[in-house]
């Protein structure tokens, strides 16, 4: 069928301005109470002068070498912790044993707040890069493996029992059955696992580092550069933000067999 | 049977991971510098009871969060439902809540610290903003799904505007404000050890937690550490049960 | 709960009742489905008496709930004109009510709470806003619940409650939208007994929708039939039988037959089925 064009395209520019006007009107506030001196430069930074530094930043490779090295762990604990959550939390799910063996334990230790482990995680692998990634991995894993876990463990009972009726092997029944009814609540875990890796990361390198966009935030604090810290923030943010979104994006496209 | 072995299993696990922590603090003194020997935690975990630190620390970190949660709940339950009910104000506030949300709320901190110190204010801010963010959302999101079916109802008996607010939308929202504010307080928790963590003034679990790891005592922190699990868990289940009494109308399966 | 106790309502004496004649005329409504015109009432003309009893029956898709809608003045869209005692309807107003299928009450108040709803507009004094709340849950067999909360009550319960709440503030005329249409057959038995006994206390003009020929029949003083696409009125039916009225009635079993036949005339799919069966209405 074809559909018919909605939505003038005009109206979507309009639609866009009232979205940004506020957010617009909030930083040329900032403009001009930071031009009025009535607060001192140093305490209430220009826009340009945030921009410049973080220009000068991305071009000294010094903001690269932060960034990097925040994503590479980022990466490699989530990786790891999301890994390890999603089979821990199906073979909860699926064996009676294993749900017995660990959810307890499971359950309490998930009670805990995983920036509360820093100082326990800091004495056993100092500051080095380990010590992150096992962060990350830790804040990862625990939501993973709870999705994971209440998917495999809400697909209803009439899947198993179309499974059985048509005797479907182990395999098949994983990749065919299991995994696909799974997939939307696995990949909510996923994202939220990232979220907090990210945060429980920038606390990290905030509180134990030698590079990364949280220790150069807090480089930025002792130094008193304010600019060093907003463009900091900036960037945190924006890592934050593509971060959820293009896991969203994910989910999307692989639960599109939802809603279609 | 089935249950004892079931237990057991349950035990199993724990204990395997206490005996071999047990083995490790007893492979010399490089090893006990991580791993504190249990005996040393219990009795570390009897001394802070004792002499009132740990009750100290966890008041400090308790008022901290509590107060936080007071303060950036109000607030976000009053813009929650502001937003909610006006469009201008939902156009308005909306975006720049989503753009200060992308940033991790410890990300906020070098910044807080550079303006209003590392004092109890700063803090109370942070912490604050985080119990901020769940209500305000929760609280839009309850407003805004005001059910026709109901709305409807209103009409019939004639509801002036403040009565449909009273009546129909703030009741049919509470639930997912509960919601807004339970979250609110978990992320509270959470944050409230992030800040005393990096902010070392004052008393507090995360300061106490981070003294004892400069000093090397890993016995403290565990304790710290199960004191911050056990006072998270159980505020939760506070709530829960605080949210079940005050949504009694609630059938028990919409919860 | 079927006992037929001495007539003593909150509105008494059905005899002297004067007031709440609806008179339709002339009426007829469109919708704009998809940049089409689509013709939901085509010229109805209806005209109800004080204190009268009219069942609406026909198959999906006649309109017959967007007539109570309009009566009520849920939607005030429309060709024509609906009177009220010489009024024209012009939105909703206190002396009409409106029954809906789900009843509706609000889950976050008690049962007697969800009555005073009705009452919050009108200037009583709270004593006596309590007894109309109190007379009216014993009406509907109710008194001993008006601290429960919705989800507590059984659906026939549930509907009964509502139709407390709808008659407390004593309209003139009730529409009743498939009341009973969300009940198991045997409850829905039961609570036509009720509805009967209710309508003979209260003295209320009610117009109700139904799916179910046999609780037009059971109950309504007259009944339109209606056709559909567009909706019409094709019969109108007169039960003349006194309330209380005998299910086993010879007459009722007659006119039920004339009923469905006038209603499956143009045999389609969707009709035959629909007419009897007391489950949901599509759409």
């Amino acid at each position: 069928m074809p559909m018919p064009s909605r939505g003038p395209a005009p109206s979507r520019l309009p639609a866009m301005a009232i979205r940004i006007a506020p957010i617009a009107g909030i930083l040329i506030l900032w403009e001009i109470a930071a031009l009025s001196g009535i607060w001192p430069r140093q305490v209430l930074v220009p826009l340009e002068q945030v921009g410049a530094t973080l220009l000068a930043l991305a071009s000294d490779g010094e903001l690269a070498r932060h960034l990097s090295a925040s994503l590479y762990r980022l990466a490699s604990g989530f990786l790891v912790g999301s890994v390890i959550g999603v089979s821990t939390g199906a073979a909860m799910a699926l064996s009676r044993n294993v749900h017995r063996l660990l959810w307890p334990t499971f359950s309490c230790v998930r009670q805990v707040p995983v920036i509360a482990f820093i100082p326990l995680l800091i004495l056993f692998f100092d500051v080095e890069d380990s010590f992150k990634i096992v962060v990350v991995a830790m804040a990862s894993f625990f939501p993973s493996a709870l999705a994971t876990h209440d998917a495999v463990r809400d697909i209803p009972e009439s899947h198993r029992e179309v499974a059985r009726l048509y005797r479907m092997p182990t395999a098949p029944f994983l990749v065919r059955l299991i995994l696909p009814a799974t997939v939307p609540q696995v990949l909510t875990g996923l994202r939220l696992g990232l979220t907090r890796g990210w945060l429980s990361l920038v606390a990290a390198e905030l509180l134990a580092a030698d590079s990364g966009l949280g220790q150069m935030m807090e480089m930025g604090r002792q130094l008193f550069q304010i600019d060093v810290v907003l463009a900091g923030v900036f960037v945190t943010g924006l890592i934050g933000f593509l971060l959820d979104n293009s896991m969203v994006r994910v989910e999307r496209h692989l639960s599109r067999w939802r809603t279609a | 049977m089935k249950r004892l072995a079931s237990f057991a299993l349950a035990l199993a696990f724990p204990a395997l991971v206490l005996g071999w922590w047990e083995w490790e603090s007893r492979q010399g003194l490089g090893h006990a510098y991580a791993f504190a020997p249990l005996e040393q935690i219990a009795r570390s975990f009897l001394e802070m009871l004792a002499d009132g630190r740990l009750a100290l620390h966890a008041g400090a970190s308790l008022q901290r969060a509590l107060t936080a949660l007071l303060i950036g709940g109000t607030i976000g339950i009053v813009a929650g439902v502001a937003t909610g009910l006006s469009r201008v104000l939902d156009r308005t506030a909306s975006p720049l809540i989503t753009v200060m949300r992308q940033v991790p709320i410890l990300g906020w901190l070098p910044l807080v610290a550079l303006w209003f110190g590392n004092g109890d204010g700063a803090k109370l801010l942070l912490v604050s903003l985080s119990a901020f963010y769940p209500t305000v959302l929760n609280t839009q999101k309850g407003m805004q799904a005001i059910e026709q079916r109901y709305a409807e109802v209103g009409r019939l008996y004639g509801f002036t505007r403040s009565q449909s607010l009273r009546m129909i939308a703030w009741p049919s929202a509470l639930p997912l404000i509960f919601t807004g504010i339970s979250q609110a307080l978990a992320f509270a928790w959470i944050a409230t050890i992030g800040v005393e963590l990096l902010f070392s003034a004052s008393a507090g679990l995360g300061t106490e937690m981070m003294a004892a790891q400069v000093a090397a005592r890993t016995d403290i922190v565990l304790v710290c550490v199960a004191c911050v699990g056990v006072m998270g868990f159980t505020l939760n289940q506070l709530f829960a049960l605080l949210r079940t009494r005050l949504l009694r109308w609630q059938p028990a399966t919409a919860k | 709960m079927t006992d037929h106790r001495p007539l003593r309502g909150p509105a008494t004496d059905k005899a002297a009742r004067r007031t709440g004649a609806v008179r339709i005329s002339g009426l007829s409504k469109r919708y704009a489905m998809g940049g089409k015109a689509m013709t939901v009432l085509d010229d109805i003309n209806l005209s109800i008496r004080p204190g009268e009893f009219v069942s609406i029956v026909g198959p999906s898709g006649c309109g017959k709930s967007t007539l109570l809608r309009l009566i009520v003045g849920l939607d005030t869209d429309y060709d024509g004109e609906i009177r009220l005692d010489d009024t024209r309807v012009a939105g909703t107003g206190l002396e009409r009510g409106l029954v809906f299928q789900d009843h509706r009450l609000f889950p976050w108040m008690t049962v007697a709470k969800n009555v005073e709803v009705a009452l919050l507009n009108q200037k009583l004094p709270r004593d006596r806003r309590e007894r109309v709340i109190s007379e009216h849950l014993a009406l509907v067999g109710l008194s001993d619940f008006g601290d429960a909360y919705p989800h507590q009550l059984s659906g026939g319960m549930a509907q009964r409650a509502a139709i407390a709440r709808a008659l407390a503030n004593e309209p003139k005329v009730l529409a009743l939208d498939e009341p009973l249409g969300a009940l198991d057959a045997l409850t829905r038995v039961k609570v036509q007994a009720e509805l009967q006994r209710i309508w003979m206390e209260a003295g209320t003009t009610m117009i109700m929708v139904t799916h179910d020929v046999d609780e037009a029949l059971f109950l309504g003083d007259r009944v339109v039939v209606m056709s559909p696409r567009p909706g019409r009125i094709a019969r109108i039916v007169d039960v003349d039988l006194p309330h209380p009225r005998d299910r086993a009635s010879p007459l009722l079993h007659r006119l039920k037959d004339e009923i469905l036949a006038e209603l499956t005339r143009e045999p389609r799919e969707d009709d035959g089925t629909l007419v009897t069966f007391p489950g949901r209405p599509r759409g």
